[in-house]
């Protein structure tokens, strides 16, 4: 049997969303149109609003609603001096949890991996360099996360950066290899921003 | 370690399966075909997280089911007991738990029980190219320094993304593309020094063992030597950037431990091409060996010994001086025809059509 092309339409843009396969696809479309007309109403609603009033931060491309900069750019109270670089913006909110951090942020959107077809064009790699030679900014922190792409992603940061005569460090091991910034805890990231130390461009970021 | 209960749902030709292991040796006879090796599989899938036939996780899950599980009790040398379980699904990421614990690195269940599998594959440890000899050393290192497993998982990576980056390039390296190129080969070099070392210090290691283990199942004394043929010479970096305008050209790494090689000699000759088919299954049995009596002997582990078929392919005398050399412990072997008349199971499983019909001793 195959279904009528509207429920596939929904099939198919479920499934193409990440981390759902075909099977989940199905089982997300089938509870859609199980439930009350509201509940998907809500959904749909929530999607539009949100594509609507959130767009990218034009300085560092963090999640920004109502305005061109995000709240944290647009806020005078955070140091300009000291931008901490990440990979996404759920790492935003994993450091900012943390209350350690009082700078400003540049989220790359991904992390260097040829595999996936992510190269430097992909990422906003340039977008930082223009950053640190416009604005006043001493400090890059490099706080991608703590596996392979992450690594290579922080010592290709710093590749570009160090002939721009800024200081680029690397928050400190201690956080779990290969895991995900997101999840780490407050305390263990706090120390980790704390105990970040300066990466050269001789040595590859993992020593 | 030990092995005490092992249960399988929807495991290859078993839809349901449950036994109780002997702590010595267990025998696990049948015809061919009726579920022989899959039981060992089962067992070296929960060392290793994969099979030790090579085949990817979704040939082991039972046809028309939608997961495998596998569950185990196994008894650390302490005596304490932990129950390992793991979901196998046709869809969607591997699930295990031990203890009912689920682990958020699924990886970490890999050294919690060790095995080692004789197979007769194992004669083209010796006969085939040196893709299989770096897999033989490369789990030996893994067994022997639990660690390392993380440093085997990154070199692949490492290789698969500058693979991916020089395959991208399509034969012409401009400004950005050498400066990410840069990137990959610090990483490579670091992670491929490191293996190259790490495989060179277990050869050592294994030396004498390796000669001990083929006089005993050869029966006769022979000069055994490995001898470690890197791709590169001193410094994997600079090998890299020597290679550089060749990988770029194939669209390839051409040096890194990845393409490192083995050579195998008995009295001085090439094992390969020299040696008789007896004296290469009595090598590939002690490489096998070798690395199992460095693992026990460095304090590591007590390796569950799985033997797939192996008596079957042994004349009777050399299938006694294999039993011989083997450690003592938990060992499970499976034949479809006869045991070496020395051996004496301390437990016998007989398999029909995927089903443990009888169990004795
Ligand atoms: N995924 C699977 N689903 C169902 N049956 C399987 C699966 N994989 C293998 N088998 C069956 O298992 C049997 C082979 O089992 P095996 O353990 O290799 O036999 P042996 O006793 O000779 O060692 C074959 O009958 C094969 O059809
Ligand atoms: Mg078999
Ligand atoms: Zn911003």
């Amino acid at each position: 049997m195959s279904y009528s092309s509207t429920v596939q339409e929904l099939i198919d843009s479920l499934g193409r969303l990440p981390g759902i396969g075909p099977k989940s696809a199905q089982r997300v479309a089938f509870h859609l149109l199980k439930a009350p007309p509201e509940e998907a109403l809500r959904l749909s609603r929530a999607i539009v609003d949100a594509k609507e009033r959130v767009s990218f931060c034009a300085r560092c491309f963090n999640l920004s609603e109502g305005g061109d900069e995000c709240a944290i750019c647009r806020d005078p109270r955070r140091e300009e001096r000291i931008v901490c670089v990440v990979e996404d913006s759920q790492d935003i909110v994993a450091i900012e949890r943390t209350q350690e951090f009082r700078g400003r942020y540049h989220v790359l959107q991904g992390a260097f991996s040829p595999i996936d077809g992510v190269g430097v064009e992909q990422l906003r790699v340039k977008e930082l360099m223009t950053r640190v030679g416009e604005e006043d900014i001493e400090e890059v922190i490099v706080a991608t996360n703590p596996n392979l792409e992450g690594e290579a992603t922080a010592s290709l940061l710093v590749k570009y950066l160090k002939p721009m005569g800024v200081r680029v460090t690397r928050i400190a091991s201690g956080l779990p290899v290969g895991g995900d910034l997101e999840y780490a805890d407050e305390l263990t990231l706090g120390r980790a921003l704390e105990g970040r130390q300066v990466l050269d461009a001789g040595t590859p970021a993992d020593g | 370690m030990l092995i005490r209960t092992l249960e399988l749902q929807n495991f290859r030709s078993y839809e349901e399966a449950s036994v109780s292991l002997s702590d010595g040796l267990t025998a696990i006879v049948g015809e061919n075909g009726q579920g022989k090796t899959n039981l060992l599989e089962a067992i070296s899938w929960i060392a290793g997280m994969g099979s030790f036939r090579g085949v990817p996780d979704d040939a082991l899950i039972r046809l028309g089911a939608d997961a495998a599980i596998l569950r185990a009790t196994v008894e650390s040398p302490d005596g304490r007991e932990q129950l390992i379980e793991a979901e196998l699904p046709r869809i969607g990421r591997n699930r295990i738990q031990v203890n009912r614990q689920r682990l958020s690195r699924a990886r970490d269940l890999v050294g919690v029980v060790q095995v080692t599998v004789f197979s007769p594959d194992d004669l083209e440890l010796v006969k085939d190219g040196p893709a299989l000899r770096r897999r033989w050393i490369d789990e030996a290192v893994v067994s022997r320094h639990p660690k390392h497993d993380a440093l085997r998982s990154d070199l692949e990576r490492i290789l698969k993304q500058r693979n991916a980056l020089l395959r991208s390039a399509h034969g012409r390296l401009d400004g950005d593309a050498a400066f990410t190129l840069d990137v990959w080969d610090s990483k490579l070099a670091a992670a491929g020094n490191a293996m190259r070392a790490a495989r060179e210090d277990l050869l050592a290691e294994m030396a004498p063992r390796l000669a001990a283990a083929y006089d005993a199942v050869a029966r006769e004394s022979a000069e055994v030597e490995t001898i470690y043929e890197a791709s590169w010479h001193g410094d994997l970096a600079e090998a890299l950037a020597g290679s550089r305008q060749l990988d770029v050209r194939r669209g390839v790494s051409t040096v890194g431990p990845h393409r490192d090689e083995i050579v195998l000699r008995i009295g001085g000759a090439p094992a390969r091409t020299h040696a008789s088919q007896g004296e290469q299954r009595s090598l590939a049995l002690s490489l096998r060996l070798a690395a199992d009596a460095v693992v026990r002997q460095a304090g590591v582990a007590e390796p569950v010994l799985l033997l797939d078929d192996v008596f079957s392919e042994l004349d009777p005398g050399r299938a006694e001086a294999l039993l011989d050399a083997l450690p003592g412990g938990q060992r499970l072997l499976t034949t479809a025809a006869w045991l070496p008349p020395a051996a004496t199971p301390d437990q016998v499983l007989k398999i029909t059509a995927g089903t443990i019909v009888a169990a004795s001793g």
